[in-house]
């Protein structure tokens, strides 16, 4: 799951992003609205953070021109104004959520699981298919009733193909998923991760699409 | 709303009170001084009356006498019967006495004196028998007789207070009616001033529109005009402060915030570098918590001052040399050179608050420009200016965020938000209470200066 985060102090920031990592989320970070416009569209996220309060292009003006290209990505804000006039304003041009500084870091989790959570069109805050259950906020993850034990990086995968149930997904939008900027990347990890899911899983429970990628096999 | 019972001194401090006094006073000064002018108006008509009465009186008695010269002593009883009838309450006792040119006595009315009285022709006041009487006495043109006749001044007085009396009875009657409609006029024509004190009483202190100018009364107008002005300046200052806060708060959270959040990573990191980096962090979100607040808290203690509490003389080149080497320590790495002038830059002002206004520009300098800047700290004469601030040769300010910059709490869009944001006004504040032009300007050849300037600097 690969995060933006729009923030410019850096103090802050590297809170976020800290506490972001350590619910294994990849994070990447830019301090400006312009460089956060590049940086979204240039790479695919699953949810945006971003404080209000930036230099160069404001947070207001980042989510107006986001919703006018027509990106639905979920957007958290995040204000240290009290008043509502800031959270009204942010919520009608288009962010999803807000929260308001000093903020808990797990609410901070919490409302960016639900975000994403809904924005792939379930409700519930489990993730099912062919026997597997994984529930986000927990991190369990258990196959026909019996727990299963993944690493981060398997987990972060299969919580990428449960949330885009019947979507293919490509070698590359599976690494923008589980990398942040600047993390290495072998050449053939993703095979690696999908190889381990598959011992644990079930060899049918992942599907090879020749040519194109991954998706998941059909429920049984 | 407390204080409405009245203070020992609020009658003679309340217009209403003041007016019906004054009123009532006036009515009753009327009333009385009417009584009294009555009063002698008529005793002086009834005395005008007697006096004819008395002359008629004696001429005809006069001619009586004439008349019966041969047997006065019949006349004498004659008249004696008269007096006995019943009296018309304005027919007061007449006394008389007829005489000789030579004094003696011929006849006299029963209470009048035996013996006979020489006295001049003319009305006199005498007293007979503890009564004041009003006495004329004529004589006839042959000389022969004399005639006096005397009555009672007491009809008279009477008769005058008598007057009086019908005249100002009337208007006692009518008087409490009076002073009842005159209190209630009063009460009414105060009453506009009533219901604009109720009005500025029943506001909320967040209620400062202003006052309804048309219905306050011609007299009220100015005092209704100068609250207004009043509630103006208070509104703005509101605003202000409201603002401020608003600020205040926010350039607070956001320190918080990273302490919060850094201190959740350093509880969940696992790995012993992250947990010394988060700590860390929570150290500099402290530190920058402690630095908005003690900005805040000097902005705050400015903010009230009219002037310098206890200026003093204060050399600015010695001063700028302490602030500099304050500033060397913590920023050693850095090139900062001081341009002093040899002798003594005196001026009237607070050595304390100079240095704050000096270390905030410097540290701004620190702050924005790239590492290899040189920085100038500057306390000298310069075309006759004493000049005392901070010079840089670094990137400048982008123009349209010149004027923003001694806003409170503004950056400028370098900024990385590690300042209080208060800097740039506590400077100016300082420069405002020592009387200094306070400048900031990006320099012709690069750089940016951010200086106090006085033209002629204040003597202690």
């Amino acid at each position: 799951m690969r995060i933006l985060l729009v923030e410019d102090d850096d103090l802050l920031g590297d809170g976020i992003r800290a506490g972001l990592k350590l619910a294994d989320y990849a994070v990447d970070w830019v301090r400006d609205g312009e460089a956060a416009r590049l940086a979204l569209l240039d790479h695919a996220y699953q949810a945006c953070v971003l404080d209000l309060g930036l230099p160069k292009r404001d947070g207001l003006w980042l989510l107006k021109d986001l919703r006018e290209r027509g990106n639905p990505l979920p957007v958290l804000i995040l204000t240290a104004r009290d008043s509502s006039a800031d959270k009204i304003a942010g919520l009608d041009a288009g962010a999803d959520d807000y929260l308001t500084k000093p903020f808990d870091l797990f609410e901070l989790q919490a409302r960016l699981r639900a975000l994403i959570r809904r924005a792939g069109g379930s409700a519930t805050p489990r993730l099912e298919h062919a026997g597997v259950v994984l529930e986000p906020a927990s991190k369990r993850v258990s196959r026909d009733g019996q727990p299963v034990t993944l690493s981060a990086r398997e987990f972060a995968l299969l919580l990428d193909l449960l949330s885009h149930k019947n979507h293919i997904r490509t070698r590359a939008q599976l690494e923008e998923s589980l990398y942040a900027w600047g993390e290495e990347t072998g050449s053939n990890t993703v095979e690696v991760y999908i190889h381990h899911l598959r011992k644990k899983l079930g060899a049918q429970f992942i599907r090879t699409v020749r040519g194109l990628g991954y998706r998941l096999g059909d429920p049984v | 709303m407390p204080g409405t019972e009245p203070e020992p001194h609020a009658r003679s401090q309340s217009l209403r009170w003041r007016l019906l006094r004054a009123v009532f006073a006036t009515a009753l000064l009327v009333w009385g001084l009417n009584a009294i002018l009555s009063y002698t108006q008529a005793r002086h008509e009834a005395e005008e009356l007697m006096d004819g009465h008395l002359a008629q009186a004696a001429r005809l008695l006069l001619a009586l006498v004439r008349d019966n010269e041969s047997h006065l002593e019949d006349l004498a009883a004659r008249l004696a019967t008269v007096r006995s009838q019943e009296r018309h309450r304005y027919e007061s006792p007449l006394e008389f006495q007829v005489g000789r040119a030579d004094g003696s006595l011929l006849l006299r009315s029963a209470h009048a004196p035996a013996k006979s009285l020489a006295a001049a022709p003319g009305y006199d006041d005498m007293t007979h028998a503890g009564h004041p009487w009003r006495v004329l006495t004529i004589a006839s043109t042959s000389g022969d007789y004399r005639v006096q006749v005397a009555q009672s001044i007491d009809l008279r007085d009477h008769t005058a207070l008598e007057v009086a009396r019908r005249t100002v009875l009337p208007i006692a009657l009518i008087s409490p009616a009076l002073l009842l409609l005159l209190y209630y006029s009063v009460r009414r024509a105060l009453k506009p001033l009533d219901e604009l004190a109720a009005d500025v009483a029943s506001r909320s202190p967040e209620n400062l529109r202003p006052l309804a100018q048309n219905a306050a009364p011609l007299e009220a107008r100015p005092l209704v005009s100068a609250l207004n002005r009043l509630f103006g300046r208070l509104d703005d200052t509101l605003a202000n402060e409201r603002r401020f806060t608003a600020d205040a708060a926010h350039e607070l959270r956001t320190p918080l915030a990273v302490v919060r959040i850094q201190a959740q990573v350093a509880q969940l990191s696992r790995n012993a570098d992250d947990r010394q980096h988060a700590l860390q962090q929570i150290l500099l979100g402290a530190d920058r918590a402690t630095r908005v607040l003690e900005q805040l808290l000097r902005l705050a203690r400015l903010d009230p001052l009219d002037g310098l509490p206890h200026p003093a003389e204060v050399d600015l080149a010695e001063l700028a040399e302490r602030v500099l080497s304050d500033a060397r320590h913590a920023a050693a790495d850095r090139c900062i050179a001081l341009e002093r002038s040899d002798d003594r830059l005196l001026l009237s002002g607070d050595a304390e608050l100079l240095a704050i206004a000096l270390r905030n520009l410097l540290d701004n300098a620190l702050r924005y420009t790239p590492p290899a800047t040189t920085i100038r700290v500057i306390a000298a004469r310069q075309d006759g200016e004493l000049t005392f601030g901070v010079i840089d040769d670094g990137p400048g300010v982008p123009p349209a965020e010149l004027p923003r910059l001694v806003e409170r709490f503004y950056r400028g869009s370098a900024a990385r938000a590690e300042g209080s944001g208060l800097g740039l006004a506590i400077a100016q504040r300082v420069a405002e209470l020592h009387a200094a032009r306070f400048e900031l300007e990006n320099l012709p050849g690069g750089g940016f200066a951010a200086h106090l300037r006085w033209p002629r600097p204040p003597t202690a």
